[in-house]
């Protein structure tokens, strides 16, 4: 059932509605923040760009089809978390397609012009690219209006070519747009700018952290190992802030024996291109492949990120020439090892309540589901499911990329997040896992922003960590025991 | 009237059947035309055809998708079953059909067809109000939606109305004459309006296990179509 909308609206579609800013400073006109560009003309480019989409991809054909049969039954509004939340016509799905099947019907099919040549024509205007270019990034792109499309309508189809001729004509956000930059045309090449002696000197501190934690000195983080089965592209910014995953993903492989490296030339798993732009998107897949192929390695291992996960495993095959190498995302390593018994968990180290966040672009269409749950019943003692959950889950609300922009974060969290914010607090749970680097930041922003009390937000594999058995190493029990030490130490420095 | 009558019931039905026939065709040709060459343009060719015929069947049959919103999607339904089965297994259009080309199957006993045409009716009845009654759905709704739904309950009320003329307050032959009119018309509109999806519906799930297998290098076609290649992010 539809909850109460918590923003009332005009019933009556009028006027699209663009936030306006109450910053006086940037005098933005979306939601986010965009580089200057040339905006004269911006009708007649966006026709350019979508007839070259037209021409040399093959969007044409779905919009063909999708503008023949949309029935406009409002179902995906049904679905929708965050028409559900504000109640707002505009963010309908189906109403957001209907911004891109308008211009096809328009301008690229013989009864549109026809129409034009007779008259009362409508005309693609700057508003309606601005209505466009609000609406795109209202939807986290979680693709939950798709699979309960009953006519099929991929809306995250329409959104991400939306989203492309956009980004052709200027208009894209700068935080997205910059991470892109720096990523491949940048000295780093990737999209927190870490250098590679940052990297290095990280990897380092993780294996030193390693050794004291577990009292045990042979686990690695290897680096530009040539011909290692496995090459590792975390989320970049896991380097920087999810220490304890990268940990419990070098503990995993190393209990396990896994092949593996990190490659120099190219480290990140990130992917903005699948919000953004195909061009991009192409690139940024090429160089992975680039590496792995320098590196003499024969499979692509990604991280905990959910949508770096789904670009590399969708667009490898699409955009990784002959002979792609296989994409596997960690969890999947982690619960083949422990299904066949080379993975021990101490079951008496997690026993707070913990609950599993599937992130939309691994588990909607059911590619990751049921492994990670698996995982984790195996050793936390309380684990409790979110309602919806697997393949229908809510987005946390910071898909699509806009986890990165900044300046949406009272809508991403007050909006985007409302739904997530109301699962987690009727789990009760102590630790929400979210397997990926964007959810995990937008989880945190929400577990401020709504004052969840007593919630951490952690990795999958930061509790693997905890409760990794390895021979030879301090046991888990040994390891909870100090840790518990310290933190009752720190509680009672901070109690006076 | 009997020559309006039989200008309906002949010439103008098939002319209408027969735009409705070569319309879905060219709809069908042009939408499996447009699958394939995705398909042949895609380097991934391990596409899931499992999930693709899962997804299909699912929303074919989807009684699995009945809970949301359940009532209408149930009314919605039957309306689907109904508007299928009841022209098709008519006694008098089986009767019409065997007169004309020789050709006839079984058909609904008289009481069935009766409740049938009602509940089709009353369906239609539900989802228009639906429709009315949601924001959402009013947003996104234009003037065939509309339309659409009003005009298919023309030919089942005046059906209904023609075959029970002791409840008929009009006289025989006009209503007939708006049955049948009205059915030509809702059959004329078909390939022009959304009802297309009577046909498309069985591959519309098959876009989305396709559409996202880009040709490999369509991107730099783009850019260098409208001038961005090589130009700086």
């Amino acid at each position: 059932m539809a909850a109460e909308p918590v923003l009332k609206t005009d019933e009556k579609i009028q006027e699209p509605q663009i936030r306006e800013s109450s910053d006086p400073v940037s005098k933005r006109r979306y939601s986010y923040y965009l580089e200057p560009y040339d905006e004269t003309d911006r009708p007649r480019k966006f026709l350019d760009v979508m007839a070259a989409m037209l021409r040399h991809g093959t969007y044409g054909h779905w919009l063909e089809l999708y503008s023949k049969i949309s029935t406009k039954c409002s179902r995906c509004a049904e679905v929708c978390p965050i028409y559900d939340t504000t109640g707002d016509p505009h963010d309908v799905p189906c109403y957001r397609t209907e911004l891109i099947l308008k211009i096809y019907r328009r301008y690229f099919t013989v009864s549109g012009m026809l129409r034009a040549r007779l008259g009362h024509a409508w005309e693609l205007t700057d508003r309606h690219i601005d209505e466009m270019a609000e609406s795109i990034y209202h939807c986290t792109a979680c693709r939950r209006c798709t699979i309960e499309c009953p006519l099929g309508i991929d809306h995250a189809l329409m959104t991400h070519l939306m989203r492309h001729i956009l980004t052709e004509i200027g208009v894209v956000p700068k935080a997205l747009v910059v991470a892109v930059r720096e990523q491949l045309e940048g000295a780093t090449h990737n999209t927190s700018a870490i250098p590679v002696a940052a990297m290095a000197d990280t990897s380092e501190f993780l294996e030193e952290e390693l050794t004291e934690q577990l009292e045990y000195d042979k686990i690695k983080v290897p680096i530009d190992v040539e011909g290692a089965e496995y090459v590792f592209f975390p989320a970049v910014s896991d380097f920087l802030l999810e220490a304890d995953t990268l940990m419990g993903n070098a503990a995993v492989f190393h209990a396990t024996g896994c092949s593996w490296t990190i490659g120099t030339g190219n480290f990140d798993g990130i992917n903005y291109g699948l919000f953004v732009n195909d061009r991009y998107l192409r690139r940024i897949i090429q160089q992975l492949v680039a590496e792995v192929h320098r590196l003499g390695g024969t499979k692509i291992m990604i991280g905990e990120c959910g949508h770096a996960s789904r670009s590399a495993k969708d667009f490898v095959p699409v955009f990784g020439g002959p002979d792609p190498p296989e994409v596997v995302n960690c969890m999947e390593w982690t619960h083949r090892m422990l299904t066949e018994g080379r993975l021990q968990l101490n079951p008496d180290i997690i026993t707070d309540v913990v609950t599993y966040h599937d992130p939309c672009n691994i588990a909607r269409r059911g590619w990751i589901v049921d492994r990670p749950r698996e995982i984790l019943r195996s050793f936390c003692r309380n684990f409790v499911e979110m309602a919806p959950r697997g393949r229908h889950n809510y987005c946390c609300g910071g898909g699509g990329g806009t986890v990165s922009i900044d300046e949406m974060r009272e809508y991403r969290t007050g909006i985007g997040g409302k739904k997530k914010a109301d699962q987690i607090r009727a789990t009760g749970a102590r630790y929400v896992v979210a397997p990926c680097a964007n959810c995990k930041k937008q989880l945190r922003e929400i577990v401020e922003d709504h004052e969840l009390e007593n919630v951490d937000v952690v990795g999958l594999h930061d509790l693997i960590l905890r409760a990794i058995e390895i021979p030879g190493a301090k046991p888990a029990a040994d390891r909870a025991a100090a840790a518990k030490t310290a933190t009752d130490w720190k509680g009672a420095v901070e109690n006076g | 009237m009997a020559e309006w009558l039989a200008l309906a019931r002949g010439p103008l039905f098939r002319l209408s059947f027969a735009v409705m026939v070569l319309g879905l065709g060219r709809h069908l040709v042009v939408t499996v035309w447009g699958l394939v060459r995705a398909y042949r343009l895609s380097d991934d060719k391990n596409v899931s055809w499992r999930r693709a015929a899962r997804q299909t069947f699912d929303w074919l049959v989807p009684v699995r998708h009945l809970r949301q919103r359940w009532f209408y999607s149930l009314m919605s339904v039957i309306f689907h079953i109904c508007v299928i089965v009841v022209p098709v297994f008519l006694l008098a259009h089986i009767r019409l059909l065997e007169k004309s080309i020789g050709i006839e199957w079984w058909a609904l006993p008289m009481m069935a067809a009766d409740v049938l045409t009602l509940t089709t009716v009353a369906a239609l009845l539900v989802l228009i109000s639906g429709r009315v009654g949601s924001g959402a759905a009013r947003g996104i709704s234009r003037l065939q939606d509309y339309l659409i739904p009003a005009l298919i309950m023309v030919p089942f009320l005046s059906g209904f109305l023609a075959a029970h003329p002791t409840l008929n307050p009009f006289p025989y032959n006009p209503t007939l004459l708006v049955h049948i009119l009205g059915a030509d018309l809702c059959i004329l509109m078909v390939p022009f309006t959304k009802l297309t999806h009577m046909v498309l519906l069985p591959l519309s799930q098959l876009p989305s296990e396709l559409a996202w297998r880009f040709p490999p290098d369509y991107p730099e076609r783009v850019a260098r179509q409208i001038g961005t290649e090589g130009r700086a992010i």
